[in-house]
C-alpha cells in the first residue's frame, strides 16, 4: 500500500523569472476556523489560554504570538494560523477548552491555498484585480481583509511593508486560476501606475 | 459604481464587494398565530414592495468582506448612499424624518415613539 501524501493545489508550479513580483505557494501552514461570541468573556479567555494571544476584536486586524496567528474575519469569526504539523494538537486543545462554550473550531487547512506575493510591485499588481485602495495607509502591516479579487472571493493579509509581503488566500479550487492570473498580470511590462499618466512599455 | 460602507467591519468598497438584499424593515405579520393572518396581509408581506423616488431603505450584505447583513439608506435619484446602520437598528432620525411617501408613513409611529415623553414629568 502506498502512503497518503499531502499534495497542495499548486504542487510543482514555479513562477517564471520575469514577473514583477515574486509569487510562491505557502504549503506548511495549518488553518483553523474559529467562531464564537467576542462579547463572551469565557470564550475569549479560553481561546487566549490555548492560543496565547488575545483574539483581535477590531475589524480587519490580526494578532500573533510565536508561531500562532489569528486573523479577524468577522465579529464572530477568526482564522487561526499555525504550522501544519501543530494543527491537530492545537485544534484538540481548542475543542477541549471550548467544550462548554457556544462556539466551534474546525480544521480548514486544506480549504484555502495561500499565495505569497513579495516585492515592491505586489500592491500595484494586486490592484489590477480588486477595487480596494491598497495604497492608502489603511492597508498597513497586519491588516486583514476579505475581498473580491479577480472576480473570486479571497482573503488578503498584509504581512509586512517595505518590502511588501502579502498573503493572498483563495479557495483551493480557485488556486490554479489565481496562479495563472498572476502569471498573466504580474509581468514587469504590464506594471500600471495606479494614478496619473500610464507608463508606456518599451516596445 | 456605488461606493458602500459596511457599518460592521468598517470596510469601504464598491458594490461588487457587497450584495443587495431587497427592501428593509419588512415585518412578518402575526408570527404567533399564522391562522389569524388575512390573505391581504400575507400578500403584502410577500409581494408588495415600495418603489420610491428619493430615499429608500434597503438591506445589503458585506458579501466579500465580513459576511454580515446591514441596512442602508440610498437615494434612488442620485444613487448616493446616505447612511448605513446595523441590521437590528432603525435609521438615523434625520433620515427617517427626510423620508417621503410610504416610507414617511412607515416611520411616523417610530418617530413618535422615539420622541421624549413629557407625560409624568413633574414640574
Amino acid at each position: 500500500m502506498s502512503e497518503a501524501q499531502l499534495e497542495t493545489a499548486l504542487t510543482g508550479r514555479e513562477a517564471p523569472g520575469d514577473l514583477a513580483i515574486e509569487i510562491r505557494e505557502l504549503t506548511t501552514r495549518g488553518m483553523i476556523d474559529l467562531r464564537g461570541d467576542a462579547g463572551d468573556g469565557k470564550f475569549m479567555a479560553a481561546a487566549k489560554d490555548v492560543l496565547g494571544l488575545d483574539l483581535p476584536t477590531a475589524p480587519r486586524t490580526s494578532a500573533a504570538w510565536g508561531e500562532v496567528q489569528a486573523l479577524w474575519l468577522s465579529p464572530d469569526q477568526w482564522l487561526i494560523l499555525c504550522p501544519r504539523a501543530r494543527t491537530e494538537e492545537l485544534l484538540a486543545a481548542l475543542r477541549q477548552a471550548l467544550a462548554q462554550i457556544h462556539s466551534f473550531a474546525v480544521d480548514v487547512s486544506d480549504m484555502r491555498t495561500i499565495i505569497r506575493l513579495e516585492g515592491h510591485a505586489a500592491r500595484s499588481v494586486l490592484l489590477k484585480g480588486c477595487s480596494l485602495d491598497l495604497l492608502s495607509p489603511d492597508y498597513a502591516a497586519g491588516t486583514v481583509r476579505r475581498l473580491r479579487f479577480a472576480e473570486i472571493a479571497a482573503l488578503l493579509h498584509i504581512v509586512s511593508e517595505r518590502p511588501d509581503v502579502l498573503d493572498l488566500y483563495v479557495f483551493r479550487s480557485y488556486a490554479d486560476y489565481a496562479w495563472e492570473w498572476f502569471l498573466a498580470n504580474g509581468r514587469a511590462v504590464a506594471a500600471i501606475q495606479p494614478f496619473g499618466q500610464q507608463a508606456v512599455p518599451a516596445v | 459604481m456605488l461606493i458602500v460602507h459596511c457599518p460592521v467591519c468598517g470596510a469601504e468598497g464598491d458594490e461588487t464587494d457587497f450584495h443587495y438584499g431587497g427592501e428593509a424593515h419588512i415585518r412578518r405579520p402575526a408570527t404567533q398565530d399564522p391562522t389569524t393572518v388575512s390573505d391581504a396581509a400575507q400578500r403584502d408581506y410577500l409581494f408588495m414592495r415600495r418603489n420610491p423616488k428619493g430615499l429608500h431603505f434597503e438591506r445589503w450584505r458585506c458579501d466579500r468582506g465580513c459576511g454580515k447583513w446591514f441596512h442602508a439608506v440610498r437615494d434612488t435619484v442620485t444613487m448616493d448612499f446616505k447612511a448605513t446602520y446595523g441590521i437590528t437598528e432603525l435609521p438615523p432620525r434625520e433620515l427617517m424624518e427626510a423620508a417621503s411617501g410610504e416610507w414617511a408613513a412607515f416611520f411616523k409611529d417610530k418617530l413618535d415613539a422615539a420622541k421624549p415623553s413629557r407625560k409624568g414629568k413633574s414640574s
